[in-house]
């Protein structure tokens, strides 16, 4: 066991992260897809970041998380305020901004 | 040494100035008082500079320029704004001021009841400033200047009245007329300073006889184009139909732009220019051809119009050839001369017939008048001395200035029979149409009995008895304006004696008289069968020649099409057409796009992932 390990479950977290963004239709659930993808990347830094001995790794995936952290704040306060809007949370019915 | 005749200008200026900002503030009267004020006061600058002017040796009298500032220096060319006194300039500012001045005192009381008082003296004032600018210049910039300003003054007071639709079209006539020219004396400038390097007269006139030989073709071009200025603004033929239908404009505006002052401005650039003019030979004798034609052909129309204004404007014109005539055949002080006792006899008679006109209630047809002798004496002895002026009758103004220039037409180097036979037989159409107009007016019985005229108020009287007493006499300064001008233009013009000839040609005036006395007396049946008689010519004449329906066919008319075809086909189907189709095209081309921005996020999110991915691909396996 080496470093594929992280690797590979890096990639799983990934893929099924975008899965999720990619196959469902509730706003709530794309931002947890989104925290997933985000996460796989933070676990493959703090992973390498163990192998290859230096901190640069995990100083970044602390910055990532605190990123991720004011993202989530801005996409719930969107979401809160769509579904005080419309009454209903489906982002197949959000899209007033075609073209 | 004349550096205050610049106050001359000046005044007039600030009076135009003065009324136009604060004309509406102050009461009406002092309004025209300031109005009149300012041109009396710069007529009594002229008279102290004439006065000093006379004091000085004849030959140290020329070329005295004023400087008043550089107003140009690039490389090679300067520009002062300056003034030239000398005895040729001194004769129109005293003929412009002084004529002015009484013509601004007659308006006091003729344009009482007109709400924009104010706004008439203001432009009365302009033009005043414009026309002494136009004969003070020294060089051939500020003439220009001058010309388009006098132009721009006319304009104004020929469509005065604003809310006359006649008035109106006949200021723009005027004012296309007058562009014409002042194309021309563009052109002449640039000629001149293309081939002197200077526009200041000074120089020019001084390198003109060195640099060119007799009848150069550049010199026959540069009087040619200087001509067309003078022709359109003196209103000569081909273009002189503005100045009739100028008559639309306050009749004091007729006595002082359209008869006694402005129209003359061609025949004072002819005699500044007189050392270009006599080095073209050929440019005088046209200019003598044109004014003896231009006398006869506004003499024919001038003798069966009805209208009072009319007939004076064609007399005008009819006049101005005479003075045309005058420098054509090289005899510039007699040309001046017939200019000054013009401006008075002419002045007189304008201001008389705007009596007549204010007496009547506003009434131009002479049909409709009749016996005025009796409820106007004044204006009626008035209008005779202008018209025994205007006829040459013996010892009044109009005879000496007029024979001098029949005489010189005939004995002068450059005179011949044609102009001579010209010139004697406008003489007598002059006596006939005024005279008709004056029978017409004063004598008989009132044609309207139910209109009363009435004499008009001291204060429109007191001027035209000054012009009618200047009228008189001012004939007997003949020589002493001879004298005057006479080192301006390098000799005194000789006065011909010729009994025999001087004998046709009162005759001829009064011919004139008499055949316009038999006329009137013939009982009105009689002149029936007459009109029958010679009707295409009556007809032809009454119309004009058609000359306005000719130039309406010939210009006006393309000239509409051509702006038709320019608004329809190239502003509409070419320009329009171009702008919207672009404008059209991108928005469908947008369209077709835009379908790519669906709104769907999942959409959006499933073409990043697919992009990530291929660029990956691209970026591992390539």
């Amino acid at each position: 066991m080496g470093h594929q390990f992280v690797l590979i479950i890096s990639a799983t977290i990934f893929c099924i992260g975008t899965a999720g963004f990619l196959i469902r239709k509730n706003p709530l659930i794309m931002l947890m897809s989104v925290e997933l993808m985000l996460n796989s990347v933070n676990f493959l830094l703090v992973g390498y970041s163990s192998f290859l001995k230096t901190l640069d790794g995990q100083i970044f995936a602390l910055i990532i998380m605190t990123v991720a952290a004011a993202e989530v704040v801005v996409g719930l306060a969107i979401i809160l305020t769509i579904f005080r809007t419309r009454h209903e949370l489906n982002v197949d019915h959000i899209n007033v901004l075609k073209g | 040494m004349f550096f205050y005749a610049w106050f001359i200008l000046i005044l007039p200026l600030l009076g135009f100035i003065g009324l136009s900002l604060l004309g509406d503030k102050i009461p009406k009267k002092q309004a025209g008082y300031a109005g009149c004020l300012t041109v009396g006061l710069s007529f009594l600058v002229t008279l102290t500079v004439l006065g000093q002017l006379l004091g000085l040796a004849p030959e140290k009298r020329l070329g005295h320029v004023e400087t008043l500032y550089q107003w140009v220096s690039s490389g090679s060319f300067k520009l002062d704004l300056a003034i030239l006194i000398d005895p040729l300039s001194v004769f129109m500012f005293l003929i412009v001021t002084g004529v002015g001045f009484l013509i601004h005192v007659y308006s006091l009381e003729y344009m009482k009841d007109d709400p924009e008082y104010s706004r008439f003296f203001a432009y009365l004032n302009l033009f005043i400033f414009s026309m002494l600018l136009l004969v003070a210049a020294a060089d051939f910039f500020f003439l220009i200047v001058g010309w388009a300003f006098v132009g721009l003054a006319s304009y104004l007071l020929i469509g005065f009245w604003k809310e006359k639709t006649s008035a109106v079209l006949a200021a723009r006539k005027a004012f296309v007329m007058n562009v014409i020219g002042d194309v021309g004396m563009v052109i002449a400038a640039l000629m001149i300073f293309q081939n002197f390097n200077s526009l200041s007269y000074m120089d020019v006139f001084s390198a003109a006889p060195d640099q060119f030989r007799t009848n150069d073709d550049t010199m026959l071009m540069i009087t040619l184009l200087l001509l067309v200025g003078a022709f359109a603004k003196s209103a000569q033929i081909p273009l002189h139909t503005w100045l009739p239908d100028a008559m639309e404009g306050p009749t004091p505006v007729s006595a002082l732009i359209h008869a006694a002052t402005m129209v003359t401005a061609g025949v004072y650039l002819v005699a500044r220019c007189h050392v270009l003019y006599e080095l073209a030979p050929y440019t005088m004798y046209f200019i003598a051809g044109i004014g003896a034609i231009t006398a006869i052909f506004a003499g024919t129309m001038g003798m069966v119009q009805y209208d009072i204004k009319r007939v004076i404007a064609y007399s005008t014109m009819s006049q101005l050839g005479y003075m045309f005539l005058a420098v054509g055949i090289g005899v510039f002080s007699f040309g001046m001369f017939h200019l000054m006792t013009h401006a008075f006899f002419k002045a007189l008679l304008f201001l008389s017939a705007g009596s007549v006109i204010h007496g009547m209630n506003g009434e131009q047809d002479i049909r409709k008048m009749g016996g005025l002798r009796f409820a106007m004496p004044l204006t009626h002895i008035t209008f005779l001395v202008g018209a025994v002026c205007l006829a040459g009758v013996p010892l009044t103004s109009g005879f000496f200035s007029k024979e001098a220039i029949i005489m010189s037409s005939w004995h002068a180097e450059m005179g011949n029979f044609v102009f001579w036979g010209m010139a004697v037989l406008a003489a007598g159409m002059t006596g006939f149409y005024i005279f008709r107009v004056y029978f017409y007016t004063f004598i008989g019985k009132s044609r309207s009995p139910e209109t009363h005229p009435h004499e008009s108020p001291f204060i429109m009287a007191a001027p035209l008895l000054i012009l009618a007493f200047l009228s008189l006499v001012m004939g007997f300064s003949a020589h002493w304006v001879d004298q005057f001008l006479g080192p301006v233009f390098g000799a005194t013009a000789h006065h011909y004696e010729d009994a025999t000839l001087e004998t046709i040609a009162v005759l001829a005036g009064l011919g004139g008289i008499l055949t316009a006395g038999v006329v009137y007396m013939t009982s009105q049946d009689k002149l029936e069968f007459a009109k029958q008689a010679l009707a295409p010519v009556y007809d032809l004449l009454f119309n004009k020649y058609y000359i306005d329906e000719i130039y309406d066919f010939l210009i006006v008319k393309p000239v509409r099409a051509i702006g038709a075809f320019f608004e329809q086909k190239v502003e509409k189907e070419g320009v329009d057409f171009v702008v919207d189709e672009v404008g059209l095209q991108v928005r469908e081309i947008s369209r077709g796009i835009s379908f790519w921005q669906s709104g769907n996020v999942r959409t959006y999110a499933l073409s990043m992932l697919v992009g990530m991915v291929t660029i990956l691909f691209f970026v591992v396996f390539l």
